[in-house]
């Protein structure tokens, strides 16, 4: 039955999404109601499977192929929180896009790809051997690739062929990565390569290659400006590319990865903060000075993936259990931003935020949700995002690195700054651009829901912690 | 089943066609070379599943030719039935006059025999005999519509074509003179006792550079370029899919597999020359403007990876070799098809005059869209698998850096073929193509067709990889 599930979880958006073109020829409600059920479906199954894996059982699905490209999906509590994270955060996205996109060419891609996208997500959280996990790793980039160029225009899709580019120049340095440790092994399955590795080191080309291609995924420093470029999709997009998705594989990948499977080495521990450090400092300043609404929000990501790269990477319980955390209250928040400046941008008309002002009178729901989003990316108690940064932070001051604590530091005083800028020069003071109404009503709910995520995040933090606590317990016991 | 068929109905068929009542009757002969495609796939499908009734030639004493078959055979023999299939679809769209149409399937039947003459034969001469058949076969095709242009590239292609000849025939009487016979056999154990090292290494290396020729592997691809580009568009599609790598990359794989062996000094030849061709081939095609141009340059970038793979000299290689061969051939064609029908719907072939064609051509934009990302090796297509398993060949061979180059010209590769797709699907439309309706049903289906394959070949890869290209590790002489 928890296999079947398993299977459904991967399978009814990956072949869903090919169906909905054909749908959307018929009816286009239809097809948009059925996308939805599609991601429902894999974010209430996930669920379902919770209670099972947090009691410590693996559920595991295997077909052994040739040439060892094994298909083995594998379920343990990791991969279904993550898997939970994302399909719950974009089905909150696909209800805020039935809206914002209506109006749009190419609507029956668009659903097809959003579709197809979260199922490659879910394939990716739950494969257990390298070859499958590349695969779906690259199905995200041809979604993406489709996304990001949804308006057609000539920067649009420029920049959708950057996205591409960029990702895959990563994502192929990996897989020689993977093609290396094949050799090593002799396996891609991941329960193999574990047991191979709790003797052996890994050489520090591979992890090098490996780490090329999770940086180019999840945006971060040298391999960074892509993400911001991407703020030319659609906003429901950009959030699902920034909160739910995109950005996420890469540190999923890590957690896999570099947590469960290869052992500790002592050159990754010292380097992969130092990267996520400057990646969080850079990009904050960039964002400081940025003056086109997603583009700071899209700094802001790249920067605030430091911080869960921090955490992941110092190798300690709490710095895991911070950065798990991290993860899904980002996830939130920032799903809820981008979704807010969707509304924003829709309905002011603009994107640069010198020319916007005021929109609070106009619009006070979209901009409260925003409020509250923005305190959760902060860290402001009681905000969700308080307690995962708290833990990040406390995880660094255990490891007792003064200047990388010193850095990060900055790095979220960095955050509140430009977060607060951004919100007083677009929704304070006087309003300066005709802008009438609110977002439509389905559209204002979506974000409602994200923002009060936001603050239930922080109320009720005992119950993810929980779960991130046994995630963490059961990733540490793996090792 | 009677293997020697391919190379003898064909012939017989040339006759035939061309005898006074059967004469001008451009619809019989065009449905005959259908058929005739579409039973050597059926052939080659039932041979792989009743191994044991292969008979490759009952009338052995009657014809004294050498005829064999295995693995390697039936990838190859399966790739051009497709191709040719492909083609006959493409051409009655494109090959107009009546007399021509006859013509051309006259032509191609002769191609067909040439071509699966030198994927059955055993025996160095013969294939020479056949390379030449299919060779002149395929210059005739290239001119078949009396263009100026045509005829300057088939000229080209036959200066650089007869400089290959002579290599091949020198090196071949060589091979005569030392072993005494031409057979593969015997040539294969000179090897081993012969005491003429110099002239076995001339011979060997007369013989490659010959295939490079034919094969357009770099320094030699000059000629390939303009001939893909000024050829008839179903000719383009025969030419790219299966001729040049049936003539220049079988034969290599061919007489590197059962003649020479993998020799450290023939197996570094090959790895340099592959990757240096895939390379210049990818650079080549992000600098052209061109539809077909861009996919010529494709392709000679295509053919660097086919001659990496075999140049890592282990089974797995070239078993890769082989998968890479057919995925090309069914990704060029189709992408070959996709520019035949927006050139025929928007009379051009500059892609800067073209421009958001999806909204127009919708199917011909998906399956382009697959197409180019099997060619640049994104999963789940049937090139992600191919090129992975070069790969892996290839750091298994102890050989890293060549993967490196493999991998890393695989963003050429995705680079030219997203821009291509960005200046002719994606984006918005051009105000020129304004009146553009999607192709003609015939090309829609070949296009679908491939589509297909390559899709189905990606993701079901183990019945490919068990069926087809595993079978062929058991026949590696290394």
């Amino acid at each position: 039955m928890q296999n079947i599930s398993l299977l459904l979880i991967v399978c009814v958006p990956a072949i869903g999404a090919f169906l909905l073109p054909l749908i959307g020829r018929l009816n286009r409600g239809l097809r948009n109601g059925l996308a939805f059920i599609f991601v429902l479906c894999s974010c209430l199954l996930s669920f379902s499977l919770l209670p099972c894996v947090l009691s410590g059982k693996v559920i595991e699905i295997a077909k052994y192929l040739p040439l060892g490209f094994n298909f083995i999906l594998v379920a343990d509590s990791l991969a279904v929180f993550m898997a939970c994270v994302s399909s719950a955060i974009s089905a909150v996205i696909l209800l805020f896009s039935w809206d914002y996109i209506s109006h749009y060419d190419n609507q029956n891609e668009y659903y097809s790809m959003v579709v197809l996208f979260l199922g490659a997500m879910m394939g990716l959280v739950f494969s257990a051997n390298l070859i499958l996990m590349y695969i779906f790793w690259e199905i995200t980039a041809i979604s993406s690739w489709r996304l990001i160029g949804f308006f057609r225009k000539k920067t649009d899709v420029l920049r959708a062929d950057k996205a591409f580019l960029v990702t895959v120049f990563g994502s192929l340095l990996m897989l020689l990565g993977f093609v290396s440790i094949y050799q090593q092994t002799g396996s891609f399955d991941l329960s193999v390569i574990r047991e191979y590795f709790r003797h052996n080191p890994l050489s520090a080309v591979t992890a090098a290659l490996i780490l090329a291609g999770i940086f180019s995924k999840s945006a971060t420093l040298p391999f960074h400006t892509w993400l911001p470029d991407a703020g030319v999709a659609p906003s429901p997009v950009t959030a699902l590319l920034h909160a739910a998705v995109l950005v996420k594989i890469g540190v999923y990948v890590y957690a896999r990865l570099f947590i469960v499977n290869f052992p500790v080495s002592l050159l990754l521990c010292s380097i992969v903060p130092w990267i996520a450090g400057v990646s969080a400092l850079v990009c904050g300043g960039a964002a400081l000075i940025g003056t086109d609404f997603k583009r700071i929000v899209a700094y802001s990501t790249i920067s605030q993936i430091g911080f869960i790269f921090l955490g992941l990477s110092l190798g300690t319980e709490i710095g895991v259990f911070g950065g798990l955390l991290y993860i899904l209250m980002h996830g939130i928040a920032k799903a809820g931003l981008f979704l807010c400046a969707g509304i924003v941008e829709q309905n002011a008309g603009s994107k640069d935020i010198t020319k916007l002002g005021g929109l609070f009178k106009v619009m006070p729901l979209t901009a409260v949700s925003f409020l509250f989003c923005v305190f959760s990316v902060m860290g402001i108690p009681p905000f969700g995002g308080f307690f995962s940064k708290y833990m990040v932070f406390s995880a660094l001051v255990g490891n007792g690195n003064q200047m990388l604590t010193f850095i990060f530091l900055i790095g979220a005083i960095l955050t509140i700054l430009y977060l607060a800028r951004l919100f007083m020069l677009v929704f304070t003071g006087e309003l300066r651009i005709a802008a009438k109404r609110e977002g439509s009503s389905l559209m204002v709910a979506s974000v409602v829901i994200l923002a009060l995520a936001c603050l239930a995040g922080g109320f009720f933090v005992g119950y993810p912690s929980k779960v991130v606590q046994s995630v963490v317990n059961q990733m540490l016991t793996q090792q | 089943m009677l293997l020697s068929l391919l190379i003898l109905i064909p012939l017989f068929s040339v006759l035939v066609l061309n005898l006074p009542p059967l004469l001008r009757r451009a619809k019989v002969s065009f449905y005959c070379a259908l058929c005739f495609t579409l039973a050597q796939i059926a052939l080659v499908f039932f041979c792989v599943f009743n191994p044991q009734s292969i008979v490759v030639n009952p009338f052995g004493s009657l014809l004294e030719l050498d005829l064999s078959a295995d693995s390697i055979s039936f990838v190859v023999l399966l790739s051009i039935g497709i191709t040719g299939f492909i083609t006959l679809l493409v051409a009655k769209y494109f090959i107009c006059e009546q007399q021509n149409e006859h013509n051309f399937v006259s032509v191609l039947f002769l191609a067909l025999a040439g071509l699966n003459g030198i994927v059955l034969t055993s025996d160095i001469f013969t294939l020479y005999v056949f390379l030449e058949i299919a060779a002149a076969a395929s210059f005739v095709l290239i001119v078949i519509n009396r263009k100026k242009n045509a005829l300057e590239a088939a000229f080209k292609y036959i200066v650089l074509s007869i400089l290959a000849t002579t290599m091949m025939l020198s090196s071949i009487a060589l091979f005569l003179f030392i072993a005494g016979n031409t057979h593969f056999a015997s040539i294969r154990a000179a090897f081993n006792y012969s005491s003429h090292d110099f002239l076995l290494i001339l011979a060997s290396g007369l013989f490659i550079c010959g295939a490079f020729i034919k094969a357009g592997v770099v320094p030699f691809h000059g000629w390939l370029p303009e001939a893909y580009s000024e050829s008839p568009a179903p000719v383009t599609v025969f030419l790219a899919g299966i001729v040049t790598k049936t003539l220049g990359i079988y034969t290599l794989i061919r007489i590197v597999n059962s003649v020479f062996g993998f020799l450290p000094a023939i197996n570094n030849l090959l790895l340099f020359a592959g990757a240096v061709t895939i390379t210049l081939g990818a650079l080549g095609a992000l600098a052209q403007n061109d539809f077909k141009r861009i996919l010529a340059y494709s392709s000679i970038s295509q053919i660097g990876y086919i001659v990496l793979a075999l140049g890592s000299g282990t089974a797995l290689g070239l078993s890769a070799a082989l998968f890479h061969f057919f995925n090309h051939s069914i990704f060029k064609a189709l992408l070959f098809v996709n520019s035949a029908a927006t050139e025929a719907q928007t009379k051009t072939r500059n892609v800067e005059a073209m421009g958001g064609l999806q909204a127009k051509m919708p199917a011909t934009a998906f399956t382009s869209v697959i197409a180019s990302l099997s060619a640049a090796g994104v999963p789940p297509l049937a090139g992600f698998w191919s090129k992975l398993m070069i790969v892996i060949a290839l750091v298994a061979s102890g050989h890293p850096l060549y993967a490196l180059v493999a991998v890393l010209a695989s963003v050429l590769t995705l680079a030219y073929l997203l821009s291509l797709q960005r200046r002719v699907f994606f984006g918005t439309l051009n105000a020129d193509c304004a009146q553009v309706v999607e192709a003609r049903a015939g090309l829609v289906f070949a296009a679908v067709l491939l589509a297909l394959i390559t899709v189905g070949a990606g993701v079901f890869f183990p019945f490919v990889l068990n069926t087809f290209i595993l079978p062929i590790e058991k026949i590696f002489a290394g």
